[in-house]
């Protein structure tokens, strides 16, 4: 299996899942390990509940699996294909927890003390995961894609279904937030003066 | 002024720290998600190309070689009609040929036909 993966590492999302949806196991792997963090990172970030990300995570890729043998070569990015299908699942279930209680947002877990220089960088994804926390699902999700997953911004547009302006005033909004609320934590992150 | 300092919000750059700070710390399934996204790979996978379940037989094989069933049919139905003339021996049939041997060669049928008793002669 480590074998067929490596060969298989520089294989492109496309053609892996157009030769899963041929049946072959391989790449089935492959994608798995390939794209089962990404989407899983992106659902903990936008949703902040591990069990809830896990959930999302796997539905986008049964949804994955289930569209290989209708995928149309060259229409559109896998990834970019993922990415909306679970921002429109955490939607969903942000949308349904809104509706449940505000309050019930789980804290965000102590990790336990790594090596001395890992902590200050543990300390501040800590501080950026709970700033992101605090802004609206929309802007959350924009920055997510913008700054923690890499995509454009005409990429950003396709998976949230907006156009690029409202993806480019998004993230500008989300960012001014971001640095506005963690301007008072300066000091625990290690910035000693503005 | 010390809350003045602190409400000052952080610099692009400081920003940045932080985002890759984030990016460093990539979520990592867990082993119970990797087999569950593997099961429903395995369970939703489409059925390879199809190849025949298993082989023909002899007579399938020799019956592609001559064309399949209706060239079959065909050479069945020959075959009953050159029994049947055979066996019938129409007058349209007798005339015809012997007619037509007769007048061309001068022999009679029995000429054209193989003396077993000659070459039992010839041997004893």
């Amino acid at each position: 299996m480590v074998m067929a993966l490596d060969a298989l590492s520089d294989v492109p999302d496309e053609a892996l899942l157009i030769a899963y949806g041929n049946g072959d196991r391989d790449a089935a792997r492959a994608l798995t390990l390939r794209l089962t963090p990404r989407v899983l990172g992106y659902a903990a970030r936008v949703l902040s509940d591990r069990a809830e990300a896990e959930d999302v995570a796997q539905e986008a890729m049964l949804r994955l699996w289930r569209q290989a043998p209708k995928w149309r070569q060259g229409e559109a990015k896998v990834t970019t294909w993922l990415y909306r299908v679970v921002a429109n699942l955490c939607t969903d279930r942000l949308r349904k927890a809104r509706g449940q209680d505000l309050e019930s947002v789980p804290e965000p877990e102590d990790d336990a003390p790594g090596a001395e220089a890992g902590l200050q960088q543990a300390a501040r994804a800590q501080a950026l995961e709970d700033a992101l926390r605090a802004l609206p699902d929309r802007q959350r999700q924009a920055v997510i894609l913008r700054h923690l997953e890499g995509f454009t911004n005409p990429e950003i547009a396709e998976v949230m279904d907006i156009g690029v302006e409202a993806v480019e005033s998004l993230t500008a909004r989300g960012k001014r937030a971001l640095a506005a609320s963690l301007g008072g934590r300066r000091a625990e992150l290690g910035y000693e003066d503005g | 002024m010390a809350d003045k300092a602190e409400m000052t919000p952080l610099g692009e750059d400081d920003l940045d720290a932080l985002f890759n700070a984030a990016r460093a710390r990539p979520a990592e399934p867990s082993v119970a998600l990797y087999e569950r996204v593997l099961a429903d790979a395995e369970a939703a996978m489409p059925a390879p190309a199809a190849r025949p379940a298993h082989r023909r037989g002899l007579a399938a094989r020799l019956l592609s070689q001559v064309g399949g069933w209706p060239a079959a049919t065909g050479l069945a139905a020959a075959a009953a009609i050159g029994v049947y003339i055979g066996m019938a021996a129409p007058s349209a049939v007798e005339t015809m040929s012997g007619g037509y041997v007769a007048s061309t060669s001068g022999y009679g049928m029995e000429d054209l036909m193989v003396s077993y008793a000659g070459l039992m002669g010839s041997g004893g």
